[in-house]
């Protein structure tokens, strides 16, 4: 079973490429041996408590226990988080940022035109706003200092979204990878994950490697190369090589935070 | 008897959707359109009425007004990215995108852009939107070369989607479609959406397949119109057989009779 490890590349994009000579062949074999797993499962859970409407898994569903409060959680830590990974959405795309704060929340508006996170943004008052933009400016340079150049040749695409019904759609699993690069098509495994947090990283980060690993597999039936996640807060990163066993580790989380959900409900 | 197939989405399950699709499709005749006509003549219309899958998805409810947003460029720009990189090899998918938001702004410049267009819309964005736009449209450009690039047969991007104007109806037809497969003996068609599919994605592809069939010079159905959703990892086909247009003829008269009830409902 891998381990994390605080890799030291000098950006995360030669983190997540790696060494190209050491890569394995892609392995297509995988998905359904883990869906197999989830389904049956699942209908072992649900045959005890039939939930109402569909089971929602989403990474955070792993980060932290249903009944947890987290403080990550508060409107202020996600409008930084969506803030910060619209910074990585646009160095994506090698966009040239003047003040990252006012880029971000400029796209970011594009794109949300309204909801509970957009009404928090829009009644905050001249102070409150001043200080998510010192905090996303602040987790914004860890990002650009750490990231490093994209290449356009390694195909990235960012806020990659999941959406992968399960036992006739009793079960939705829900994932954003925030970046992606490489290729599901060549012989060699080269699609690489990353998760950015404006946490600091623990054993939550850890699953939520895991979790985008499975639900990548599961989606296009490819097994990615590596999963990694980055954090603003502290400038480590943390990155797996995928593997069965790591998928099946993935698998029996998200049982067992679906078992967690139910016995709570 | 509807020819609905489930797969999960893997290269190898889409080249066997398309190996065996089945040599021969329908076609509709000259009074095959005239008898839909008279259908849709038959429920009147005060304005003009558009019916696409996603109104015979969501039973003939009319979506919010239309407004440009990066989700709603991403498949024009995409897909306009994705035809210039078949043509340039040599490209990314992000240059592609790039020129031909270039192009749309030039087309701005120049007055050749119409109110409310792409182009004038993309012109009133300020660098950092533009760039979201970018990106939301590198990822489905990307995702279209994907799963182009995992086909072993020949194929080829659409120009657009397919439009059918019913006679005398005031009623247009859309159907989307992004890339088609030319074989020997017809084609097969090939459509992307984002998200899982619902319990109704089925009739929705399957009035895909009748607007496609109908704006069709000949009438002559795709042997196969498959749904692909890369962000559920599923594909869903409908075979070109006589049962299925007439079904999904069925479905956009239906739809189009649901919109009618609606809106007497709403005035009453």
């Amino acid at each position: 079973m891998p381990s994390p490890s605080v890799s030291s590349p000098r950006t995360i994009v030669e983190a997540l490429r790696g060494d190209r000579r050491r890569r394995p062949r892609t392995e297509r074999n995988c998905a359904p041996g883990l869906r197999a797993v989830l389904e049956d499962g699942i209908y072992e859970l649900l045959k005890k408590v039939t939930p109402p409407e569909p089971l929602v898994v989403r990474a955070s569903s792993l980060r932290q226990p249903a009944r947890t409060f987290d403080i990550s959680l508060s409107p202020h830590a996600r409008v930084r988080g969506i803030l910060v990974n619209q910074v990585l959405r646009l160095l994506s795309v090698a966009a040239p940022m003047s003040d990252p704060f006012d880029d971000a929340l400029r796209a970011w508006r594009l794109e949300v035109t309204s909801g509970e996170l957009r009404d928090f943004v829009d009644q905050l008052d001249g102070d409150d706003l001043a200080r998510l933009a010192t905090d996303v400016t602040a987790h914004s340079v860890t990002l650009m200092r750490s990231l490093g150049p994209v290449s356009p040749h390694w195909l990235a695409r960012s806020a990659v979204h999941a959406h992968l019904l399960l036992c006739g759609g009793s079960v939705v699993l829900r994932d954003v990878v925030d970046l992606m690069v490489g290729t599901t098509n060549g012989d060699f495994a080269s699609v690489a994950l990353l998760d950015v947090t404006t946490s600091p990283l623990g054993e939550g980060a850890e699953r939520t490697m895991r979790y985008h690993a499975l639900i990548q597999t599961l989606r296009t039936g490819v097994m990615p190369l590596r999963t990694s996640t980055f954090s603003t807060a502290t400038g480590d990163m943390w990155s797996l090589d995928v593997d069965a066993d790591l998928l099946t580790r993935s698998a029996h989380e998200v049982l067992a935070t679906l078992s967690d959900v139910l016995c709570h409900a | 008897m509807t020819t609905f197939t489930l797969r999960r989405n893997n290269p190898n399950a889409l080249n066997d959707l398309i190996i065996h699709a089945p040599g021969d499709a329908a076609s509709l005749t000259d009074d095959h359109r005239r008898s839909l006509a008279a259908r849709f003549r038959a429920i009147p219309t005060l304005e003009h009425r558009r019916l696409d899958a996603w109104a015979v998805e969501h039973a003939g409810t009319s979506g919010r007004d239309f407004r440009w947003s990066p989700s709603s460029a991403r498949r024009l720009l995409g897909a306009a990215a994705l035809r210039r990189l078949v043509r340039r090899p040599g490209l990314t998918p992000l240059e592609a995108v790039n020129d031909e938001i270039t192009d749309q702004l030039l087309r701005h410049t120049s007055g050749y852009a119409q109110r409310g267009s792409l182009a004038q819309w993309l012109s009133s964005l300020a660098a950092s939107e533009l760039a979201l736009v970018s990106a939301a449209a590198t990822n489905w450009s990307t995702e279209l070369r994907e799963l182009g690039e995992g086909l072993d047969v020949e194929w080829q991007v659409c120009r657009s989607d397919a439009f059918y104007d019913v006679a005398r109806a005031r009623t247009t037809l859309r159907a989307h479609r992004d890339l088609e497969i030319p074989r020997e003996d017809g084609r097969v068609m090939l459509r992307v959406r984002a998200g899982a599919p619902g319990k109704s994605s089925g009739p929705g592809l399957r009035s895909e397949l009748t607007i496609e069939t109908l704006a069709h010079p000949k009438g002559l159905a795709p042997q196969r119109f498959i749904g692909v959703w890369p962000d559920a990892g599923v594909v869903l086909s409908v075979d070109g057989t006589m049962a299925d247009l007439r079904a999904g003829a069925r479905d956009l008269v239906r739809t189009a009779a649901v919109q009618r009830r609606r809106a007497l409902k709403t005035a009453a």
